[in-house]
């Protein structure tokens, strides 16, 4: 119990500090922790998932570099062979009320029914408290944690930074490859490339 | 159309020169677009210049070479002519919440220059066609996409076009390759980027490739007499040591703003900034070793010709004549220049080595710090006192205090020389600061070893003139004939010691009042009482002993000095000024008042003789009570770790440090160590520089 107690407001202070400033999320270092609520009202922590190897996905539904990747079927094709390996892949919404991207929890679900998308859950972010925790500053924007809790993988979905569907065969991807390298117990080559994409639509 | 004509010889060549010529403007919901070129008609084999200029809806935005943290830099493809890179117009700074992007709002012009084709036949057309992509973005981001071409007659003879004053125009706002040199030194947030232009007020960097420095990091400028310099944190993608950091450096002056293309390599050792602990490491790329060391050797050449100087200061010249008359008399001294050397050179280690251990306890050392000590300043006094009563003819230095216990004349001589060399840098200290600034500032933000070595180096110029003379003969030729002169010259320079050691004790006033000067006095009494006693009794071992009790005894005395509460003495030649406080600052800044803060000591000698010359002269104060300036005076005599952070935070070591903070100003523009009373009227003077806008 105490140790829950500690390791509770430690987490509060995490969420609760980088209330300014982009923090930042450093590879090979602890993915910092977190607790958010999911679209179907739940409420997770990173440190549940310990043991499995988790991918966060930034995403706002409207930004064409999202639509790129959801518009080929790319994400979930990405999303479906994650799932089968075991990987827990969770959205992060974090644009603010107003916003473009911002939903509620039933919009989000039903976007992802409609897009045939399957994270594991959606985390609803309104107030930008976990894409200022790990330093988002894309949709997408991808993060890889290793089943120890530390940082694995953060960038770019894959290596072409376009709005452009047909770039997508030819791109280096990124996260597959980290993916990939993860399972088979070896070191991730590519571990920090840039993000590309439309900005995190944060409350400013 | 005469190029349809053409058409089965053109397809074999070019297939998309087979479509009409693209129209030469377009525009998309947010962007209207359109090229403009410098010539009306082209020369086969000519170069000439095309813009496109991007006429972006207001509050919305496109993106520059780097985009920063988000975005999309603009692209444009071109087919039917060779295209040289795109030269990109100074970009701006588009902070949306925490992301920082960096591009243009307005009308940027982006500039390409083009190649005609050679084989391009007079009388024909040049219709080369661009596919233009850009993202704009205001809260949300489009991609959009254009066609745009040319159809210029291709003629013998090139053709100015009438738009070419258009072009120029633009071509202004590219910046140019900087007409001065940068320095990169690696710094614990990354790196600091550097340049001799002086009477910065503003800049900032733009890094040419995303993740080379932390887009929404504030890059901390220094601005000095000799140039400025700007805190640069490194971004998730840093440069790897010895490959070129390329960018555009904006600097704001009185002169307005300017724009410069600039690189440098990457030093060695720089930091890796906040978000990318342990990415790099497998592929670093080997360093040319000459680079490496960019930083170090010019503070070592600094501090070896500020220790030359410091041989000519007024503290330090009498203990050198000391000696210097000494080689006057006798023969070879070879022995006795190395024991000097390695006299100024062991006290300079030792002096490193305490700032190492309080640097590695986590305390905020600056330098002088040595004079936050009353004990400190107490022992120096009495030292130069000593010095003093030495050349007056009380006694003879070397002889009876360096080398008590030794009855070898010979390694008296050599003990005498080794603290000789010890005392000319003990009395160097004071001197150093004005002189020393930048090395030393450089070298307490080094690792201990470079520390060392600056304060080596320091300790080597201090200790060369001696040695020169000491190893080479011809030189000694160069110093006058010996002769009855010389006991009165020595006499002579008693004085400068005792007037010294007045400085000292009213320094020493400041910290612990009158009972500590008291203290202090009554010590001097019982050195020179001691002394005499030693004279009188014929420099029996009874005199000698009851000579160093009583120096002894007066050290003892110091312990009794205990500083007295903060109360800050303003100082007689600042009536006006309020004592320093962070908190005063941010309170008069919320008011949007001007503030103007002096961080001062009374043993900083640059400090003083600036308030002197330039802060309490008339002129000056007028300028302030004119300008409604509040004057705030924050005192570092004893140690205070408020000021030493705000030192430390405007990169400096010690004081003096002149803050000026413009009414709604975003960051205090730092004045010189060295102030004139026109310069400190012209800094407060200028107009705030307005932030850029966003």
């Amino acid at each position: 119990m105490k140790m829950n107690l500690l390791r509770r407001s430690l987490i509060a202070a995490a969420v609760a500090m980088p209330a300014l400033a982009l923090a930042n999320a450093n590879v090979d270092a602890a993915a910092p922790a977190f607790s958010a609520t999911t679209a179907d009202g739940k409420t997770v922590n990173l440190a549940d998932y310990k043991g499995k190897t988790v991918v966060l996905e930034w995403t706002n539904h409207d930004c064409p570099y999202v639509k790129k990747h959801y518009g080929s079927g790319n994400m979930q094709t990405q999303q479906k062979a994650a799932a089968a390996q075991g990987v827990v892949w969770l959205q992060v919404i974090s644009s603010a009320p107003g916003q473009q991207g911002f939903v509620d929890g039933a919009a989000a679900q039903k976007l992802n029914t409609d897009r045939g998308a399957v994270p594991a859950a959606t985390l609803l972010d309104p107030k930008g408290e976990l894409g200022k925790l790990y330093g988002a500053q894309t949709t997408p924007h991808l993060y890889v944690v290793k089943a120890d809790g530390t940082l694995a993988y953060k960038g770019g979905i894959d290596s072409i930074a376009s709005a452009d569907k047909n770039d997508i065969a030819k791109a280096e991807p990124y996260v597959t490859q980290a993916l990939a390298a993860i399972a088979a117990g070896r070191k991730v080559e590519k571990a920090s490339t840039r993000p590309y994409g439309c900005s995190v639509k944060y409350a400013s | 159309m005469l190029s349809f004509l053409r058409l089965p010889l053109l397809a074999l060549l070019a297939a998309p020169l087979l479509a009409l010529a693209a129209p030469p403007e377009a525009a998309t919901e947010h962007v209207k677009a359109r090229l403009v070129a410098s010539h009306s008609a082209v020369a086969p084999g000519q170069r000439f210049t095309v813009a496109l200029e991007q006429d972006i809806k207001s509050h919305w935005h496109t993106y520059w070479l780097n985009p920063g943290d988000s975005g999309q830099a603009t692209t444009i493809a071109w087919t039917g002519a060779e295209a040289g890179p795109i030269q990109w117009p100074t970009p701006s700074v588009q902070a949306i919440g925490p992301i920082v992007n960096y591009g243009y709002e307005g009308r940027p012009a982006l500039l390409v220059e083009l190649t005609v084709p050679a084989d391009a036949k007079p009388g024909g057309r040049f219709q080369p066609t661009a596919e233009v992509r850009w993202l704009v973005c205001k809260d949300v981001c489009i991609p959009e996409q254009v066609t745009l071409g040319l159809d210029l007659p291709v003629a013998a003879e090139a053709k100015a076009s009438a738009d070419t004053a258009q072009i120029d125009e633009w071509r202004a706002a590219i910046p140019k390759p900087a007409p001065f040199a940068v320095q990169l030194k690696a710094a614990p947030q990354g790196f600091t980027l550097s340049g001799p232009t002086a009477g910065v007020s503003k800049a900032y960097f733009f890094a040419d490739t995303w993740g080379a420095v932390a887009h929404s990091a504030p890059q901390a400028l220094k601005a000095e007499a000799g140039g400025w310099a700007l805190d640069l944190p490194a971004g998730d993608e840093p440069v790897a040591a010895g490959k070129p950091l390329s960018g555009v450096i904006v600097l704001m002056t009185s002169a307005g703003q300017q724009a410069w293309t600039v690189s440098a390599p990457m030093p060695e050792g720089a930091g890796k900034g906040p978000g990318a602990a342990g990415v790099e490491a497998p592929t670093a790329a080997p360093a040319a070793p000459p680079q490496s060391d960019l930083g170090l050797l010019p503070a070592l050449a600094l501090a070896l010709v500020g220790g030359l100087i410091l041989n000519l200061m007024p503290c330090v010249f009498p203990v050198l004549s000391i000696k210097a008359l000494a080689l006057v008399r006798e023969g070879n001294h070879k022995a006795e220049g190395l024991a000097y050397t390695a006299g100024v050179l062991a006290s300079f280690a030792l002096l490193a080595a305490v700032l190492i251990v309080l640097r590695a306890g986590g305390q905020q050392v600056g330098w002088g710090f040595q004079f936050h000590s009353p004990v400190f300043v107490l022992v120096v006094a009495y030292l130069l006192f000593l010095v003093g009563l030495s050349l007056s003819g009380l006694f003879e230095i070397g002889g009876s205090i360096a080398g008590v216990g030794s009855s070898l004349a010979a390694k008296q001589g050599l003990a005498g020389s080794f603290f000789t060399g010890v005392l000319a840098a003990v009395v160097a200290t004071p001197c150093t600061a004005p002189f020393m600034g930048a090395a030393l500032a450089f070298a307490l933000s080094q690792p201990a070893a470079v520390l060392l070595a600056v304060f080596l180096a320091l300790g080597l110029g201090l200790a060369l003139p001696f040695l020169v003379l000491a190893f080479w003969p011809a030189a000694q030729r160069w110093l006058p004939r010996p002769g009855a002169w010389m006991d009165k010259f020595k006499q002579f320079l008693a004085f400068p010691m005792y007037a010294a050691v007045v400085w000292l004790l009213w320094v020493l006033a400041q910290q612990t009042g009158p009972d500590g000067v008291a203290l202090a006095l009554f010590g001097l009494v019982l050195i020179a009482f001691g002394l005499w006693w030693r004279n009188a009794s014929g420099a029996s071992a009874v005199g000698t002993v009851a000579a160093v009790a009583s120096v002894v005894l007066a050290l003892g005395v110091s312990v009794l000095i205990k500083p007295v509460a903060a109360d800050l003495r303003a100082g007689s030649a600042n009536e006006a000024a309020e004592a320093y406080s962070a908190e005063r600052v941010a309170e008069l800044r919320a008011q949007n008042k001007p503030v103007f803060v002096n961080l001062t000591a009374s043993w900083c000698i640059s400090c003083l003789v600036n308030e002197r010359v330039a802060l309490s002269r008339p002129e000056v104060k007028d300028a302030f009570a004119k300008a409604g300036i509040v004057y705030l005076k924050g005192d570092w005599t004893r140690e205070d770790p408020a000021i030493t952070a705000v030192l430390k935070a405007h990169g400096r070591s010690g004081v003096p440090l002149y803050l000026y903070y413009a009414p709604g100003a975003a960051e205090a523009q730092v004045l010189p160590q060295i102030l004139t009373p026109g310069l400190v009227i012209e800094a407060v003077s200028s107009p705030a520089t307005p932030r850029s806008s966003t």
